[in-house]
């Protein structure tokens, strides 16, 4: 009797802890299709392109190691590093203006006096949704290179020679940063309304009370509440305008020309049209690093700020 | 336990769908529902061989035939990856005559169709066309040849007549029958009528270069093109004709290239047989445009190899299935309904080739043009980096042609940028 007892509550707590260990099989199996995908999609093919970095393969024969000259050959090529600051004049050219517009575009959209308020909204963030193609293909004939191309017919009633885009060096970027101007100046206009409209009608009556003009207001009210959503916004778009690659890659139909090539766009010819898989992981990589620059003296400035507005409190 | 069933069930359905993915498109051979087994084919653009396919499986009941279409880009794209992966190729896949240069040391990676009986049928083919397919020793056959883009020269009559010279093809074609002429020409188009010769310098600059025996690279893939005089002078050709003011700005492919054909804002375009459909595309109610010989022989452009992947199990099948599908009776066929230009010269001698006229180009035999074009094609090798050497010429002969870029340093910047993207190879 007493023997099978025992066993009884033996067997029970055997069962009870492995039931607890089943809970736990199955938790790990309930969140295993995203690590599952990932470890596929997204960590495999970043460990494999560090790996590569350090070989020559063209995708179809033997990989052979290369040691770091993937490297040399990439920092000693003009093209490299007319890639990296082409992308950075866009990235400013095309981020800079459009963020200036999104707020001001935004504060006109929440003020009270505006009438078809939603129509408005829709309209503003409708190039957001537009495929990036059809906008690639819409900028490369407004930038015509031809006379009667849009900005050069604009141009002519001035008296100026029609330029030829693709080939210009400043007709290139403006014509690329404008792209990505239309295409964003959307979306950060919402994300600024979305800031503003959580602003708490209160303060503006005060300062009303207290006099405070209009610009004022906008200085000492908007800008303040709003630097969460303009830290995230410049965020987004430093990253964003490291990695441009469509908008170019289409404006020149195909033939990558010096004036307005990306790094990304440096490192898909590589890959994608020469198979020099090689030196296009090791460009990835560099990118990388920078981003990764760019990204942490975001954090330090952003940490910067958020002590600074901890000590006024 | 029920619990855990159904979890690890849940997961486990999880992993197939991940699972599904890769192996969708890896359907070679193992697709078949029971009775005969399917060969999958990709093609790309509009050949017509579906109802090929149909025909083919009529007469040859047991053969089950999967064809599938897909956007040129995206089909190189998708075959380069499936070859690398090393699995998910079809039995049979189409490849453009400029990507096959891409896969001429990945011999593993393909049938030789040596083995499967091709030696029996090369000499129905253009030895140009068929050279293109083999390896550069000639011991490997990748992929045999469907139709060809021999060139020949599209003339607006109306720019020509205004430049005083004959509109018949065939005189046109006597008078401009060298390059020198033919640059005689470029000026008095140019003074008479205000209009460029060509619609840009990349198709003249590619028919004088066709013209050459090697190009960019020898067959033991050295590149050789800063020596290469016939490149230089094809070059300086261009160069001279951008300087006569007789070489237009409109790229290939943009709105005013099309807007240029219908309008007549150049005398000739320097083109491939394909190049018919685009010219009745984009100027669909001209009736000036007309086809004759270029001066001093022809080039290709454009044209597909049908290949056979290594890990196909029914080699021998499909291998049956493409001999049929591009010989020269088939071609005939795929001519008449696609406008598909046949490489095998015995489809010329046919009847309805023979015979065959095209109203919109002033009812004469277009065909026949290209036919005489296609016997004049020079046996090039290309090599695997052919287009990016391509690229950077163009590059500097646009810098010439719209930035005023001085000749002799664009084409060495040019040479420069070509040694350095070549060292990463």
């Amino acid at each position: 009797m007493v023997s099978n007892s025992e066993k009884y509550t033996e067997k029970k707590v055997k069962r009870s802890m492995s039931q607890e260990k089943r809970n736990s099989i199955a938790g790990y199996l309930f969140v295993s299709p995203f690590f599952i995908l990932f470890a596929i999609f997204g960590l495999f093919p970043m460990l494999f392109s560090f790996y590569l970095a350090f070989f020559k393969w063209n995708g179809l024969g033997e990989m052979t190691f290369n040691g770091i000259n993937n490297f040399t050959i990439i920092f000693n090529d003009p093209i490299f590093w007319k890639s990296i600051y082409n992308t950075v004049v866009i990235g400013l050219l095309g981020t800079v203006p459009q963020l200036i517009v999104a707020f001001l575009l935004a504060y006109a959209l929440n003020a009270q006096a505006l009438r078809f308020k939603n129509t408005f909204r829709v309209a503003i963030f409708m190039p957001y949704v537009t495929s990036i193609v059809a906008v690639a293909i819409l900028f490369s004939i407004i930038f015509n290179s031809q006379s009667f191309g849009l900005v050069n017919s604009i141009l002519g009633v001035f008296g100026v020679d029609p330029i030829v885009f693709t080939q210009s060096e400043w007709g290139a970027k403006i014509a690329i940063a404008t792209m990505i101007f239309w295409r964003w100046v959307g979306y950060n206009t919402i994300i600024y309304l979305a800031g503003m409209q959580s602003i708490s009608s209160d303060l503006y009556e005060a300062a009303k009370i207290d006099g405070a003009t209009l610009s004022q207001q906008l200085r000492y009210i908007t800008l303040p509440m709003l630097k969460p959503f303009i830290l995230f916004t410049v965020f987004m778009g430093t990253i964003g305008s490291l990695q441009i690659f469509t908008e170019p890659l289409i404006f020149f139909g195909g033939n990558l020309r010096e004036e307005g090539i990306t790094v990304v766009a440096y490192l898909y010819r590589d890959a994608f049209e020469n198979n020099f898989f090689g030196t296009a992981s090791a460009t990835a990589i560099v990118l990388f690093g920078i981003i990764m620059i760019f990204s942490v003296l975001n954090l330090l400035i952003t940490n910067r700020l958020g002590r600074g507005k901890a000590r006024k409190a | 336990m029920k619990k855990l069933w159904k979890t690890s069930i849940l997961a486990g359905s999880a992993m197939a769908i991940l699972a599904g993915c890769s192996s969708d498109e890896s359907g070679s051979g193992s697709g078949s529902g029971g009775g005969s087994e399917t060969i999958d084919m990709w093609v790309f653009g509009t050949t017509g061989y579906e109802e090929l396919a149909e025909k083919y499986m009529e007469e040859n009941p047991d053969v089950k035939i999967n064809v599938q279409s897909t956007e040129m880009g995206d089909h190189h794209n998708n075959l380069f990856t499936a070859l690398s992966a090393g699995q998910g190729a079809p039995d049979i896949a189409m490849i453009e005559v400029g990507e096959i240069e891409r896969y001429r040391e990945a011999q593993d990676r393909f049938a030789n169709l040596y083995d499967l009986g091709a030696k029996d049928v090369q000499g129905d083919y253009l030895e140009w066309v068929w050279n293109v397919g083999q390896s550069a020793d000639g011991e490997f056959m990748f992929g045999l040849p469907t139709d060809i883009g021999p060139t020949a020269m599209y003339y607006r009559k109306d720019v020509v007549e205004e430049a005083g010279y004959p509109t018949d093809p065939a005189e046109l074609a006597a008078s401009l029958n060298t390059w020198e002429a033919y640059s005689q020409f470029a000026k008095d188009v140019a003074e008479k009528t205000g209009k460029p010769v060509v619609d840009n310098a990349e198709l003249i600059f590619n028919a004088k270069r066709d013209q050459a025996d090697e190009h960019y690279f020898n067959r033991d893939n050295e590149l050789i093109v800063e020596d290469n005089a016939a490149i230089r002078e094809a070059y300086d050709y261009t160069v001279s004709l951008i300087e006569e003011g007789a070489v237009g700005n409109m790229p290939l492919w943009t709105p005013e290239w099309g807007q240029g054909m219908a309008e007549g804002s150049y005398a000739t375009l320097l083109g491939p047989a394909w190049m018919q459909g685009v010219v009745k595309g984009n100027a669909p109610d001209s009736d000036q445009w007309m086809i004759t010989t270029m001066p001093e022989g022809a080039g290709n452009w454009g044209g597909s190899y049908l290949t056979i992947s290594e890990e196909s199990d029914q080699q021998e099948e499909a291998y049956a299935f493409i001999e049929w599908l591009v010989s020269p009776e088939t071609q005939l066929e795929s001519f008449k309904d696609m406008g598909l230009f046949p490489s095998t010269p015995a489809t010329y001698e046919q009847d309805e080739f023979i015979n065959y006229t095209d109203d919109y180009f002033g009812g004469i035999n277009t065909a026949a043009v290209f036919a005489e074009a296609a016997e004049q094609v020079k046996d090039v090798y290309k090599g695997r980096n052919y287009l990016l050497v391509q690229g950077e010429i163009m590059t500097a002969l646009n810098n010439v042609l719209s930035s005023g870029g001085d000749p002799d340093k664009e084409w060495d910047d040019a040479m420069e940028r070509i040694k350095q993207r070549l060292e990463r190879e």
